[in-house]
């Protein structure tokens, strides 16, 4: 996937900087927290996963979502998100 | 003492959460935790110990295991061992396996889900958990017997037979229980117990000088230098002993005896003080064991404190409580929970020794239910529980 289309959904924005903030989410959680519905999440969580920003992992039937620490994309997406809410905050 | 100086030093070395570097008379029985537990800090893939801890209010049961849990899980780390302590009050999650399971596994992972699993789905969870991250873990079940009153025996064999479903794999949970009795486990099965009660330490209660001797302890941390006078601890120690040798009720009294000592500007705790104190806190009741009942429990409570307070009558009828509990239910904004659950929380009133119940007996039409408050000062008991719901309030 372009760069372009990776980003160029709010709702996909939204869903990293919530991972970055809190670690770790089940779609569920994810899906209740950004007002959206289950399958959307879960089609973003895919779409994000599949470039590797993010992944999963399971216990039991819970699958847990966080960002791919060994990833350098995720690891660009984190600084990015960091840099931008701290200038938020100044 | 100048206007607005405090008496304290340090008042939360006076809290119920506290865990002193040392625990004056109890040397003996940590010195014995640790041994039992000593395989930890060698091999604790080896095997999972389990022990059981018994002891009256007050005889330090849970200072005893958090000073246990900080000292092992610090040894175990100089050593390069994963090894977690984890204390969990039972009561507090309602006795109820599911809640406290997914408490611990919060632990490990704070936004794991809710809802959507079973105990054993969690438990699984669990040791999942303690695989990947190869860490060893002691859990503390304290006020056990509500564990075993709400879940009975199966959760308590799976708790306890945990390894031996996998067979050749490290040992990685430890339980300790800690109780008040046996009496609470008699009514497991043989197997059961005998797996809970392998190693026991028991608490014995505590003399009037080795009262003295904690309270001195508390002093030297809480107060400022001279400020509580020997006639003060001797007088807290006399009213703890004869509260069954109970230390938390005797810490308790030392800190609302310094605060009334700082309302009168006093720089000296007098025995004045713990004489107001004690007037001011029933014995029977305390505030820790007030701010261990749940939300709608203690709304309950308010609601029976309200009604003796406006009545002077000697017993209310559940029904009038009810009607009460409504209206306290409006005031912080929560919908009224089922008759039948505040029967359940009623009976959990009796056992804790705050209400005594009495259903009417054969004869009349129908059954009602009266509630007497014979212990403690309705006034008394509605402010506390106010205070508590508002801090409550305040978190949310």
């Amino acid at each position: 996937m372009k760069i372009e289309d990776v980003f160029c959904s709010k709702i996909r924005m939204k869903i990293l900087t919530i991972l970055n903030n809190v670690g770790e989410l089940n779609v569920s959680e994810i899906a209740r927290r950004l007002k959206i519905n289950y399958v959307s999440a879960s089609t973003h969580m895919q779409t994000l996963e599949g470039e590797g920003i993010v992944q999963h992992k399971m216990f039991g039937r819970i699958r847990l979502y966080r960002l791919n620490e060994q990833s350098p994309k995720a690891k660009a997406v984190q600084n990015l998100i960091d840099v931008w809410e701290h200038q938020k905050r100044e | 003492m100048p206007r607005g100086q405090s008496v304290f030093r340090d008042e939360t070395k006076l809290d119920i959460n506290y865990v002193p570097s040392k625990l004056p008379h109890r040397e003996q029985q940590l010195r014995l935790l640790k041994e039992f537990f000593s395989f930890a800090l060698q091999s604790p893939e080896r095997m999972a110990q389990r022990v059981l801890i018994t002891g009256d209010v007050g005889t330090g049961k849970t200072a005893l295991c958090q000073r246990f849990g900080a000292d092992i899980t610090h040894e175990a780390s100089t050593r390069g061992i994963k090894l977690r302590y984890i204390h969990v009050n039972c009561r507090e999650y309602r006795g109820s396996l599911f809640l406290i399971l997914q408490h611990v596994v919060s632990i490990f992972h704070p936004n794991f889900p809710k809802r959507g699993y079973s105990p054993e789905e969690i438990l699984r969870t669990l040791i999942q958990i303690l695989d990947e991250e190869n860490t060893y873990t002691i859990l503390s079940l304290d006020e056990f017997e509500s564990l075993v009153e709400k879940e009975g025996q199966e959760a308590i064999y799976k708790l306890t037979r945990l390894q031996e479903m996998r067979q050749n794999k490290p040992q990685r949970l430890s339980l300790i229980s800690i109780m008040r009795s046996l009496k609470a486990i008699e009514q497991l099965d043989a197997s059961t117990r005998s797996t809970l009660q392998s190693n026991i330490i028991s608490l014995q209660r505590y003399s009037k000088q080795q009262l003295i001797d904690v309270l001195n302890d508390r002093v030297l941390l809480a107060f400022k230098p001279s400020v509580v006078p020997e006639g003060t601890t001797g007088l807290i120690s006399e009213l703890a002993f004869s509260e069954n040798g109970n230390a938390r009720f005797g810490i308790e009294l030392l800190w609302r005896a310094g605060k009334y000592a700082d309302a009168e500007e006093s720089d000296t705790v007098l025995p004045e003080y713990v004489r107001q104190a004690v007037s001011s806190i029933v014995p029977a009741v305390r505030r820790s064991d007030l701010a261990t009942l749940g939300f709608h429990e203690k709304l309950l409570l308010l609601a029976i404190a309200r009604l003796f307070k406006e009545n002077q009558k000697a017993s209310v009828l559940l029904a009038e409580a009810e009607r009460a509990y409504a209206v306290a239910c409006e005031e912080f904004d929560a919908s009224p929970n089922s008759h039948t659950q505040l029967w359940k929380y009623l009976k959990d009133f009796t056992n804790l020794g705050i209400v005594e119940t009495e259903v009417s007996g054969s004869g009349s039409r129908g059954r009602s239910t009266t509630i007497s408050l014979p212990r403690i000062p309705a006034h008394e008991l509605e402010t506390e529980l106010k205070n508590l719901l508002e801090k409550e309030g305040q978190n949310q």
